[in-house]
Order: structure tokens, then sequence, then C-alpha cells
């Protein structure tokens, strides 16, 4: 199992042997805000759009020399590759950052095959930012918030140099993306990406002493459907008794649209259960 | 895989004693480290281990372990403390370790977790730069990193580091959980829940492959509508993130709080229009 934690190192592979970027460093000095996310393999993951196409999940990598996809990706969005760069017309990364003509290597990394066969990250990755990328800005990181920091600071990034392994390849290392694939395949173990939209209910709550009380019902909602009213005490839901919004919404996180949900709501005097059936909206 | 349930039962031992140590947070300070940039467009950093050193490693905010080789694990005596010891040492691996004072440039972290092997693109790496920056022994990854703000500036050389108070978990334990328990029940089903009442019902179709998403309804007396949200609009980013999909934009609302308030980009009758929504407590 221990191999698992070479998946962590991405991207200290190599870069292309000849290029010459001469592309200057966008000129205005806006700080991006760009939306991050750590997956469950503690990677800093952005979002990317390429040439308009997207979006698509990269990792943010100091220890890797360029902008890095699978082939498989570059192709699919039109990559024209030269000398063992690709170019593409336009890079986008989430939270309004946009780099023209930006250039990648394409080349299936043992690492992200792997992951990606065990759903380790949690999210399917499809390649990473590196150096080429990264030196063009100031990024500030921090873990407490939820969008990195990114200021264009005025630095032309010199060519990575190509290191090559005497062997050719990754000391060994390359074997594992392989091997993890067939282990995930008798393992039974299956990638879950999709995500799902949580179960809309139609209501809005005020948490006042300890009690949440419905304080707006919306028209034609589930929750009107269901007979809730304006008014209402919330005293459970799913049968765990709740002291504020935040224990409500907790409870209710995983409920997809079209699940059930148990309530036991106070109307006057009189307890009753509720049983909602929650639909879509948010 | 006995031994993988065991060590997956002494979790909570580990984690109580963390919490046991823990001390109150001294004053955040900003302290500079100063990198070398090397050819290969990698940098390299200063490590001090428990006060031993210097030590060059490559810093890496794409590797979720730090890792040491057996060479200064042994210099910096913190090879007997190693727990988790492979069976079979390939690459030299050593196991786990905690790094009481895990020192980069003079900026000081405590407890920081690694891994001690001879990772093969080290190797490559410290062969390629031995003769210009002595030999270089591991990679610094999130364990370190994730306790500060950081900043990482290419033109000037510099990163900055601010404690943050951000308590990482171990990457390996976290990942061994979530296998374990895929393997002996289905996996829970991943839903993005908004975290306030919008009033709003969205959809896309499936052939659909343009940006953003469709407002569906608005409903009458929400957030929604008092921001002049419309059936018929395509939202495009909310609080800058996309929403190019119907979870998406769950995903995105996940961060905005009852009560604050974002942008909301939408596009009407061909062009892009910026409105405010401040989402109402509820769901």
């Amino acid at each position: 199992m221990k191999y698992l934690l070479l998946f962590g190192l991405l991207g200290l592979v190599f870069s292309p042997a000849k290029a010459d970027e001469k592309k200057d460093p966008p000129k205005k000095a806006t700080t991006y805000e760009v939306p991050y996310r750590l997956t469950d393999t503690k990677h800093i993951h952005v979002r990317v759009k390429i040439n308009g196409k997207g979006p698509f999940n990269f990792i943010i990598d100091t220890g890797a020399p360029a902008l890095i996809m699978t082939e498989t990706l570059a192709k699919k969005v039109g990559g024209k590759t030269e000398d063992g760069w690709t170019t593409f017309d336009k890079l986008e990364i989430e939270g309004g950052l946009s780099i023209d003509k930006p250039r990648g290597v394409a080349i299936d990394m043992f690492q992200l095959k792997g992951m990606n066969s065990m759903g380790l990250a949690g999210v399917e990755l499809h390649g990473v930012l590196g150096y080429n990328v990264l030196a063009r800005y100031k990024i500030e990181y921090d873990f407490t918030e939820t969008k990195l920091k990114w200021t264009p600071v005025d630095f032309k990034a010199p060519d990575p140099k190509r290191i090559v392994d005497k062997n050719g390849g990754q000391g060994g290392l390359e074997m594992i993306g392989t091997l993890t694939q067939v282990l995930s395949m008798i393992g039974g173990l299956k990638p879950n990406f999709t995500v799902h939209p949580r179960g809309f209910l139609g209501a809005e709550i005020e948490s006042k002493d300890k009690e949440l009380v419905i304080k707006n019902v919306l028209s034609g909602s589930p929750a009107e459907k269901a007979g809730l009213k304006v008014g209402d005490r919330i005293e459970e839901a799913k049968g765990k008794s709740l002291n504020s919004s935040e224990d409500l919404l907790e409870a209710v996180k995983k409920l997809p649209e079209g699940t059930s949900l148990k309530l036991t709501v106070k109307r006057g005097e009189e307890t009753k259960d509720i049983t909602v059936e929650l639909g879509k909206g948010l | 895989m006995k031994k993988l349930l065991a060590s997956l039962l002494l979790l909570p031992l580990a984690f109580n004693y963390a919490k046991a140590d823990e001390k109150p947070l001294e004053k955040p300070k900003t302290q500079t480290v100063k990198f070398e940039l090397v050819p290969s467009g990698h940098f390299i950093v200063s490590v001090k281990l428990n006060g031993n050193g210097p030590y060059n490693l490559i810093f890496d905010t794409g590797a979720p372990t730090t890792l040491i080789t057996p060479r200064i694990a042994k210099d910096a005596k913190v090879v007997g403390e190693a727990k988790d010891k492979p069976l079979i040492p390939l690459f030299g691996m050593m196991g786990q370790v905690k790094i009481k004072e895990f020192t980069v440039g003079d900026v000081n972290a405590k407890d920081v977790s690694a891994m001690i092997m001879d990772h093969p693109t080290v190797k490559a790496f410290s062969q390629e730069y031995e003769k210009k920056h002595g030999s270089i022994d591991g990679i610094v990854g999130f364990p370190f990193f994730a306790q500060f703000k950081m900043t990482v500036d290419y033109s000037t050389k510099e990163m900055t580091f601010t404690p943050n108070g951000y308590k990482a978990t171990d990457v390996m334990q976290d990942l061994m959980k979530t296998m374990m328990s895929s393997m002996v029940s289905k996996p829970e089903p991943r839903v993005a829940a908004p975290a306030g009442l919008w009033g709003l019902e969205l959809a896309k179709s499936k052939d659909d492959e343009a940006d953003g998403v469709d407002v569906k309804t608005v409903f009458a007396g929400t957030a929604a509508a008092a921001a002049g949200l419309k059936a018929g609009d395509r939202v495009l980013t909310i609080d800058g993130r996309w929403t190019d999909t119907v979870s998406d934009a769950y995903t995105a609302t996940g961060y905005v709080k009852p009560g604050q308030t974002v942008s909301v980009v939408v596009k009407r009758d061909g062009k892009d229009v910026k409105l405010t929504v401040s989402p109402k407590n509820g769901l």
C-alpha cells in the first residue's frame, strides 16, 4: 500500500528539450482570486478551460516544469504539437484569469492515471499547472481561505531544462499507474466522481433562542406540498434533534434530489411528523 | 490486511495524542525564505531537521507528503523513530517519521510528518545539480506548507510564510480510511449542498455544452427574486466560480453563507449582466 504515496509526487518529471518562451506576462497588476479545492489526496486543485473547452481539473505543482496534460486531452482541445511542446490558443483559470498562447506538454502521467483509476483524489484529474505557468504570478496560498490570490509579476520564465534519467524512465515508478489500474479492477474499486445536487425544501428558516422557526414557505415548493406552515418549529430532522440551522443543514447535506426527509415540527402545542419529498432547487 | 486494520484501529489514539499536545499559537509573524531556482524550473530550499543540516530539498506544492532521503534521516538521527516500516524496502523506504522541528530557511514548523525513501526522481535531480548546489535530499510538501499562509514569487525568488493555524490531516491515514470504507460498503454519493436559500431552480440539458446553466424558475419573495434574476437567464459564474453544470452551481453556493453578498454573472439577451445576491437562511 505504501506505493500510493508516490502519486503525490507529481510532475517531478522532465520537460521537452527545445523551446523559446517569449510571451509577455499580463500587463495589468490586478490580483485574481482563484477558487481552489484540496483533493482527498491533498493536492491543490483548480479548474481550467483550454481553448474554451472544459472545465478540466488541474493541480498546482511547483514540482512540475510546465503545463502538463494527457495526450487525449491535448488532442481533444485542439493543441498543436511541435518539437515536444503543445501550443494552445487560450488557457483560462477559474476566477477570471486568462493566458494567451500557452505552451504545454502532452504526456500521460502515471501518477494521474493511477489516482484516477482508483478515484483516490475524489475528482478526475486531467493535468498539472507547473513552472512555465506559475512563474508568471506571485501566488498566495492559505488553506483557511477558499481562494488563492494570483498577482501577475514581470518575470520571463527561461525554458525549463530537461533532466534525463539514464534509464530513460522514472526509475521504475512508471509501472505503478498500470499496477493500480489492475489492482483496482481486481479489488472492484470504482472511481466515484459524480456530484449530485442536494435536495430542495423551499423554506426560509430563522434561528431564535435555539428554536428553528419557518419564516417563509416558498410557493410551489416541496415544503408547501408537504404541508409545512410559517411559524412551524422544526425540532428534529431524520430523527436527530436540532439546536441551530447549521444542525439542520448538516442533517440534510448528503440528501440528493428525490430523497425524502422526515421532519418533526411543533405547531402550537401539537407535534407532527412531516415527510418531505426533496425537489429541485436551491 | 490484518496489519492494515491494526493500524486503522490505532488512528483514534494518534489523533488524541496530537490534540493533547496542541499548544497555543504564537502571534503570526511573516518570514521570508529565499529559494534557488534551477534550470529545470524547480526550486530548492535549505532545510534543517531538528537543528541538523542544512540540507537541500525541492519545494513541491504538488507533493502531499514530505520526503527525506535515508542519508539525511540518518544524519539527523530520526531513523530510530520511524513507524510503518515496509516489509520490502523498495526505493530504500524506511517508514514514516514526525520531525519535531522542521525548518525551511528560518521558518520553523513543528511535528511535520515525512517519509524516508530514496525517490528515483530525487536521485536524478541530485545527480544533475550536485556540482553546483550539493546533493538534493528530498521534497518539502503539504505537511509543511499547509501550516502557513504562503506566497511564492519567482521574480524575487522569495517565499513568505505566516502561520495560519491550519491543521493538516495525514493524507495516508485519510486515504486508507476512504479505501477501507469503500471496500466494506457502497461509497456514499457525493452531494453538493448550498449553504443558504437562493430561491432558484436551475437546469441544463444533456446535449448542452455551452458555458453556464439556465434559470428555470425564480421563486417569488426570495433572494434570487430580490436580486433581479429571471427565468431564462444563463448563470455563468457565482462569486467567481464557473457554473457550467447544475452541480457546479450547487458547489459554488456551498461557499456562500446566508447574509453574505456575492456577485452572479448571467447572460441575458446576449449580454453579460452582473447581479448581486445575498442568500437567506434556509434550504
